[in-house]
């Protein structure tokens, strides 16, 4: 009964999704905006793991993206190693920081997500140190020219995107994804229904930043040359956030159409009206919490359809 | 040296207080996360900026325009944004991505109408204002110029940035607890629920304690360009984050514990300066993250941790 | 209690403070496989931090916990229930985008059922609860709620369950039916402790009562020989005096 559920969000979304972004860039030449839709797309599901189904919302996300995209360019620089062993290195570097941060998994609410920021900005302000220069390089960022290959970058990068879908598919349909609800909910009656809150909320935690350390790395090697601030700019937090919550969070679909219509959205601003970018974007987003608090998909929930 | 930093540590310290506490007073009142207040703040220091600029208006004069001028933005914003985000499911969560929106809105207009360049006030304005008000005492006589303090000198304006935040600081305790309206906060942010079963007006409350906290960020502006640098329209983001350390350090949703969280952030943050100086930017950060772990609720606040 | 049958569960000299205020004094209690025990007392006197204690909720400040012999001070929630302990809120906490049914399949999933329970439907079947099965918890009323609670926590097979206030807010009809549904689950040889300030559902479950005041226990025995002790009764009127 459950596994059919994954298997029918498998065939109906995760397989669709992954052809158009491998079929698109033979048919569509800008490569770099198919490439950064393939990386929202997997960071919006990243926050929809931790958000949607335990309540949390990484206000930070960006410094696991971040700590990726440096722990594969440190990788690749200082132990010569090719780039898909540097992508390993890429989420080493995501769960560690996740390992260290995890005591703020016992902040509540907002206090939550402040300490996250916080953590992001400074790892920022760690790896961009001039005394780190041997290391990281310091503010004046990472060149990769060596590895340079987008296609096969690109191509890992949806192949993370797969994962992170089934990761959330299977969320969806398992009793594991309950038990993360349920933690949502209320911790008392879950730990009442005899679920290891400590070790569920690990788990959930760790996955949504392996996510985005594996994307960071990705990112990376993408590129071949950024600094810093590109790896660490809060706008990848706040896009992740608000293309989830804009779509639905806790389900599957609502994510992917959230960075499909937002981003969308945002490139075409870019384009015709850059100087009005920001404003416009600040108030869709006012909007959305105004208007939309739950999402997209929650205008058909309420009409009692199952949204994916 | 030392002394030198304690002293400068004092007078930031005060600042940062004033920096931070409309953000906690909102927070206090509403439990919602203001994160466009260092926009507000940047406001502010604009405002005080042209008026400079266009007239030569003291920036101390330009204070009670800037509480009055956002007390009037503020409760009109309140009435649009706060009652419809209170209602909703997740009001503390949702609200850090509004005002996040709303700070992007702030920055953006910021941006088109001051343009994105680097300003400034020359510092001796305030030493000017200072000697100015020194010199209404009969038999003073003060030069404006770098004030002199234990042996030490400081700049004029850092003190009186400070003297300016303290007597904020006192204004607000005298509004909280001296006044009726004051008690009625201090019920509201006790408990919203049971303030609302005793027929408080809750929202006529909160929309004062929201346009307050705005123009309180707008009063920091006006010191800005002396305390903070120069000012840009998009310096709110660091503002607001700056505020935030300086409130957990103090406890979040109690205003007064801002003072101690301005001023251990303020001396942390010269001693930083003095001995540590590459280091010093990390500080925020890491005193925001070691104060909630550690200490969850502030070093004068209430239990916010759960299991 | 039956003194043939070893205690399931016992408590030693319990104590509990909430800053200085003791809210378990020094509390010594027995319950057997089978048996329903009543806690009663006025408002304050201990009842439920002394489930919430047991339950893991809150550590112990003093005392020890022994279940079938065995300290479990400082276990956490989850081990005690696959341990075989359970218990009910006094305000239920369902988890509400959930449905009905899923609030029980997650503690079926998770509870570690001795008998290795499966299906949620015996449960929902039992408890009045199939016609809401896929409702979402926060579409219930306050008394579905209660129910939804205790299905929780049956699901998880426990052989100790602790009841917090179950009677408050059904009405005399489902109190009766409730009290039949806890008797039956005492004849399976479920060891059940019933926090409750009605004292006819008290009357009608329990076996036994002890009645606590400021964290002590001032009286143990049958509810019909406690009225006609004098300390109990100027408790109870003092709390409704306080009332």
């Amino acid at each position: 009964m459950l596994s059919r559920r994954l298997l029918r969000d498998a065939a109906f979304i995760v397989v669709p999704v992954i052809a158009v972004m491998a079929i698109l860039p033979s048919v569509y030449s800008n490569h770099l905006l198919l490439f950064n839709f393939v990386v929202f797309l997997t960071l919006a599901q990243g926050v929809n793991i931790l958000y949607g189904f335990t309540g949390y919302l990484p206000f930070g996300y960006v410094g696991f993206f971040g700590a990726g995209a440096y722990g594969f360019s440190i990788a690749v620089l200082h132990l010569k190693a090719p780039p898909l062993a540097a992508l390993i290195a890429a989420g080493a570097a995501a769960g560690a920081l996740g390992l260290l941060l995890a005591p703020l998994l016992r902040l509540s609410g907002a206090y939550f997500s402040i300490a996250n920021l916080a953590a992001s900005l400074a790892v920022l302000q760690i790896i961009s140190n001039p005394n780190l220069e041997d290391i990281t390089r310091g503010p004046y960022g990472i060149s990769l020219s060596g590895v340079f290959n987008p296609t096969l970058a690109y191509a890992m990068a949806l192949a993370i995107l797969a994962a992170t879908l089934l990761f959330v598919a299977y969320l969806r349909s398992s009793n594991f994804g309950l038990a993360l609800q349920a933690i949502r909910e209320n911790l008392f009656s879950a730990s009442m229904a005899g679920i290891d809150v400590v070790r569920a909320r690990m788990i959930a935690w760790l996955a949504c930043a392996l996510v985005a350390g594996f994307t960071g790395g990705v990112f990376a090697w993408y590129v071949s040359v950024f600094f810093p601030e590109t790896v660490f700019g809060a706008e990848f937090s706040i896009f992740a956030i608000v293309f989830a919550l804009f779509g639905g969070t806790s389900t599957l679909l609502g994510p992917i159409v959230g960075v499909v219509i937002l981003y969308g959205v945002y490139n075409l601003i870019g384009v015709s009206a850059p100087q009005y970018f920001q404003l416009i974007y600040g108030f869709l987003i006012m909007a959305l919490v105004l208007f939309l608090p739950n999402g997209l998909t929650s205008l058909l929930q309420r009409r009692g359809i199952d949204v994916p | 040296m030392l002394i030198y930093t304690l002293f400068a540590g004092i007078l930031f310290g005060l600042y940062f207080s004033l920096v931070g506490l409309g953000l906690n007073l909102v927070f206090g009142v509403m439990r919602i996360v203001n994160l466009a207040h260092g926009d507000f703040l940047m406001l502010g220091a604009y405002l005080a900026f042209w008026l400079y600029t266009l007239s030569e208006v003291n920036p101390v004069a330009v204070i009670p325009l800037a509480f009055v001028l956002f007390v009037l933005i503020g409760l009109p914003l309140y009435y649009i944004l706060v009652p419809r985000l209170l209602a909703a499911k997740d009001p503390e969560m949702l609200s850090i991505i509004l005002f996040f929106g709303l700070s992007q809105v702030i920055e953006a207009v910021a941006g088109i109408v001051f343009g994105r360049s680097e300003r400034s006030i020359p510092g001796g304005e305030l030493g000017r204002a200072l000697a100015g008000f020194v010199n209404l005492f009969p038999g003073a006589n003060m030069e404006s110029g770098p004030v002199e303090i234990l042996g030490q000198t400081f700049p004029a304006a850092w003190v009186v940035a400070g003297i300016a935040s303290l007597l904020a600081v006192l204004c607000v305790y005298l509004y909280l607890y001296r006044t009726r309206l004051g008690a009625l906060t201090r019920a509201v942010m006790a408990d919203r629920e049971e303030a609302l079963s005793t027929g408080i007006d809750t929202h006529r409350v909160s929309a004062i304690a929201f346009a307050i906290g705005i123009a309180l960020a707008a009063i920091g502006g006006v010191f800005a360009p002396f305390m903070l640098g120069s000012i840009t329209p998009a310096m709110g983001v660091e503002a607001t984050v700056t505020s935030f350390a300086v409130i957990v350090i103090g406890s979040l949703g109690n205003p007064l514990g801002t003072v101690l969280g301005g001023i251990i952030y303020g001396v942390s943050y010269m001693l930083m300066q003095s001995y540590l100086s590459s280091w010093a930017n990390l500080l925020p950060y890491l005193l925001l993250i070691a104060i909630l772990l550690v200490r969850p609720s502030g070093l004068l606040g209430r239990q916010v941790r759960l299991a | 209690m039956s003194p043939e049958k070893a205690p399931l569960l016992t408590v030693n000299n319990l104590v509990k403070r909430f800053g200085g205020f003791r809210a378990l004094d020094g509390l010594t209690l027995s319950i057997a496989p089978g048996e329903v025990l009543g806690l009663v007392g006025p408002n304050g006197s201990g009842k439920t931090t002394c489930i919430n204690v047991i339950s893991g909720l809150y550590p112990a400040d003093g005392g020890e916990v022994l279940f079938e012999g065995k300290d479990i001070s400082g276990t956490k929630s989850h081990h005690l229930v696959h341990l075989g302990i359970n218990r009910t809120f006094q305000v239920p906490k369902p988890f509400l985008a959930l449905t009905t049914r899923e609030n029980i399949e997650v503690a079926i999933a998770y509870g570690n059922h001795p008998q290795g329970l499966t299906d949620a439907q015996p449960l929902l079947d039992s408890l009045n609860l199939t016609k809401i099965a896929d409702r979402r918890a926060a579409e219930l009323n306050s008394a579905q709620q209660k129910m939804l609670d205790l299905a929780r926590a049956l699901a998880t097979g426990p052989r100790l369950l602790l009841v917090d206030e179950l009677a408050a807010g059904l009405n005399p009809g489902e109190l009766e039916w409730v009290g039949g549904k806890l008797k039956e689950l005492a004849r399976t040889n479920m060891a059940i402790i019933v926090v409750e300030h009605l004292m006819g559902f008290i009357e009608q479950v329990t076996d036994r009562v002890i009645v606590l005041n400021a964290g002590k226990e001032i009286f143990e025995g049958k509810l019909t020989e406690a009225v006609r002790v004098p300390q109990v009764i100027e408790v109870f009127l003092g709390g409704a005096h306080a009332a």
